[in-house]
Parts: structure tokens; sequence; C-alpha cells
């Protein structure tokens, strides 16, 4: 166990992570900017579309939620661009994938929050005069929305942790970066704790945030179970 | 768009990915196995009043659930080796991430377990002279299981899609069986849909299995 740790050399190339770190942020929040809604469309489709938009809608995301992302991001990568003769370059293809993976897990959300919203509210909004999308946005989706707050955060962050798969197609993530340094300064146990150590302070930090935010919505009795 | 499918080049590396398949399932079997054995301990320590038991236990866990897995899995096969005691290769580098993962999750499923038991069950416990272990593996654990399995069976689900992550350090299972045959004949397009495809065939009937088990418990009550 006599070894020389020697955390100079990653501070050296510190740079080079929040390079990485950046581009994790990129395709975290592009793929949530896309993903979240395009998972409300998903959710309203597989709710209220007739049976041949439901049906298939069903399925996929049923398949995004039952297949492994890396598989998802292959698929994207390398198997996708033959297949309709476009190039895809790494960027574009992990923000396609997961604004699709996210959306597929989004949209069920979405469902939840909707169905859990009581019948009253429909009965109520129906007695006003408003249609089907009236009440479904002025009434439903307003509340059903402030309810799943806190599980979308949570996906938000399991999103995050989903993006490292990006260094596999050689996206430059955090992890790819430090991968990087790694490689050229031999000193992996120290980048590979450093990247580990930052990534686990973005996520503490908002897994306390989206606990705090939890507590107090169920003190203030707007939270469901889920 | 047209594309000539030809499933055949799959079906000449059948072998191939059957070793993967095989090697998928070992990996995803031995880390539940372990996950949800030691995941029981730790919940139970998470749950303890002793800060001997509490601190360390709850540092694992946060540790463990707020990286990413794929962070933790390299942790293991690149950073790990240097001042581990025995040899590391690709599979065990994976099951130590996946497992010591699957503990974290596990263990938080455990405490809530525990801590949704009523009160009573515990008195009742110590009423016929039942001790701590006693009251724990007889009357608490027992009813508080049942309640656990579907979170249990998600755990597995999502252990099933992380075993793929083992591709990434060379552990030959069925996403990198997938990856080798692909760059061998050149037929990313069918390699890649069928292995999506087989990872769905096993997985979605869980996915069935846990919401018919959660609507007959709502049913219940």
């Amino acid at each position: 166990m006599g070894y020389d740790w020697d955390f100079w050399v990653v501070f050296r190339e510190f740079g080079l992570l929040m390079h990485g770190l950046i581009n994790t942020l990129k395709v975290t929040g592009l793929s949530l900017t896309f993903g979240v809604p395009l998972g409300l469309c998903l959710a309203l489709l597989r709710l209220y579309g007739n049976w041949p938009i439901r049906v298939p809608v069903g399925i996929i995301i049923e398949f995004f939620r039952a297949t492994p992302p890396i598989a998802q991001l292959f698929w994207f990568f390398f198997a996708l661009p033959i297949l309709i003769g476009v190039e895809i370059d790494p960027f574009k293809a992990s923000v396609l994938t997961f604004s699709l993976q996210s959306s597929a897990f989004f949209a069920e959300v979405f469902r939840g929050g909707i169905v859990s919203i009581d019948k009253g509210q429909w009965e109520a909004a129906k007695a006003i005069g408003m249609n089907r999308n009236k009440s479904l946005k002025r009434i439903i989706l307003p509340q059903a929305v402030k309810r799943m707050i806190p599980a979308f955060l949570e996906r938000a962050i399991e999103l995050m942790k989903t993006t490292t798969l990006v260094g596999t197609i050689s996206y430059a993530d955090l992890l790819y970066e430090a991968n990087t340094i790694a490689q050229s300064t031999y000193r992996s146990l120290e980048v590979f704790t450093v990247a580990a150590g930052i990534y686990f302070v973005i996520i503490f930090v908002c897994s306390i945030g989206v606990r705090q935010l939890e507590r107090r919505m169920a003190r203030t009795g707007e939270t469901t179970a889920h | 768009m047209d594309y000539l499918w030809d499933f055949q080049s799959i079906l000449n590396n059948k072998q191939l990915l059957l070793i993967g398949l095989q090697n998928t399932l070992i990996l995803a079997v031995v880390c539940l196995v372990l996950g949800l054995a030691f995941g029981a301990i730790v919940g139970i320590a998470r749950y303890s009043r002793n800060p001997i038991l509490y601190w360390p236990s709850t540092a694992f866990v946060e540790v463990f659930r707020n990286t990413p897995v794929l962070v933790q899995i390299m942790w293991f096969f690149f950073a790990f080796p240097i001042i581990s005691p025995f040899e590391i290769n690709a599979f065990t580098a994976a099951a130590l991430g996946l497992t010591l993962n699957t503990i974290a999750f596990s263990a938080e499923i455990y405490r809530a377990g525990i801590q949704s038991i009523h009160k009573g069950q515990w008195e009742a416990g110590k009423a016929l002279g039942m001790s701590y272990t006693q009251q724990m593996s007889r009357v608490i654990l027992p009813q508080s299981i049942r309640r656990m399995i579907p979170a249990f069976m998600n755990r597995a689900i999502e252990l099933m899609k992380m075993t793929s992550l083992a591709s990434v350090i060379a552990y030959g299972e069925l996403m990198y069986q997938a990856k080798v045959v692909s760059t061998i004949e050149f037929n990313p397009i069918e390699m890649y849909t069928t292995v999506a495809l087989i990872f769905f065939a096993i997985i979605f009937p869980f996915t069935l299995l846990v919401q018919r088990y959660e609507d007959k418990q709502r049913e219940k009550g």
C-alpha cells in the first residue's frame, strides 16, 4: 500500500477536465431541452390518442425504457448513419439518443402526474364549459407538472449520470477527458478519483436539493405517491 | 433508404453472441445476489441509531448513489488495481462496480421497507421477549420484504441494463461481442438492432411483471 499519491498532475490538467465537464453539461442540458417537451407529447399521445397512435407510442416508450442506453447510443452512432446515408457526429448522436431515451422516461413521469389528478378536476373544468384540450392545458397540466417536479429532477440527475456513456463514441465529456489524462500521465488512480469526486459533488448537491423540495412539498401536501 | 438487411451474418456468429449472453447473465446474477445480500446489512446499518454503523453506511450509500455507474466501473478497472492487493481483471472490476452500486441502491430499499413497518410490530416482538436480532429477522424483515419485491425487481432490471457497461472495459458480455461481430462483418445495423432486441426480449417481460405485481398490491391496498 506504499503508493505515492500525486494530485498535482491532475490539477495541472484541470482545464481539460473542466472542458469535459462543460461538454457533459451541454449534452445533458440539450437532451433535457428536447426530451421534456417530447416526453409530454408522447405521454399525451399514449393517454389520449386512438389506438393506431397509442399502441406504437407505447411500444416506443417501452423499448427505450427496456434496452440499455449504450445499445441505443451505438445504434444511433454506428447503425443509423448507414441506414439514412447521413453522417452523424458523436455530439449529435449523443444528443439524439439521450433526448429520445429521456423522453421515454419523462413520458411516464408526465403520464403518472396526469393520471394522479382527481377526476373531480376534469368534471369541474367541464362544468364551466371547457373542452378536453382546454381543461388539460389550464386545469390538469399545471397541477400535474407541479406535483411531478421532484420526479423530473430525479430523472434529470439520472440523465446526467447516463451521459458518461458518450465517451464510448469519443465525445469528450468529463469521463473521457479523465481517461485521456490518465493515459498520458499514468496517474489513473488520482485522475479517476478526482473525476468521480467532481461528479459526486454536482450530483449530490442536486439530490439534496431534490430531497429538500420533496420534504417541503410533502409538508404542504402537494406531492403524490409514486 | 434502399438498404439491404442481411441477418445471415448474425446467424453465422451465433456462437459468439451466445457466449456474450452467457457472460451478461453471469455478471447480472452474481451482482444481484451479492448486491441484495450485502444490501440488507448496509440497509440495517443505515437504519441503526448507532453512529459507528450509521455514518459509514450512509457515506457509502451516498457515494455510490451519486456517482455515475460507468465512473465506478472505470475506477475499479483503471484506478483501483494500483492500490489493490489482488489482481483485477475486467470481470472483477465490473462485478465490483455493479455489486457495490446494487448494494447502495438496495440498502435504501431495505431501509425504506423496514421503516414502513408499524412501530407496534417491534413492540409486540419485544413483549414476547425477542432480542433486536430476533425482532428484525422474524418479525420485521419477513413483513417488509414482501413490500420491497417490486423495488427489487426494478433494481434487477436496472442491473441487467447496466451490465452492458462492462463492454467499455472489454469484458466479453453481449454488447462487447456485438461490437466485435459488427467490426468483423461490417453489419452494425443488423448487429446493434439484434442486440437491442435481445435486451428488450429479456427485460420487457420483467417490466410487465413489476407492473402486474404493483397493480395487484394496489388492489389489495
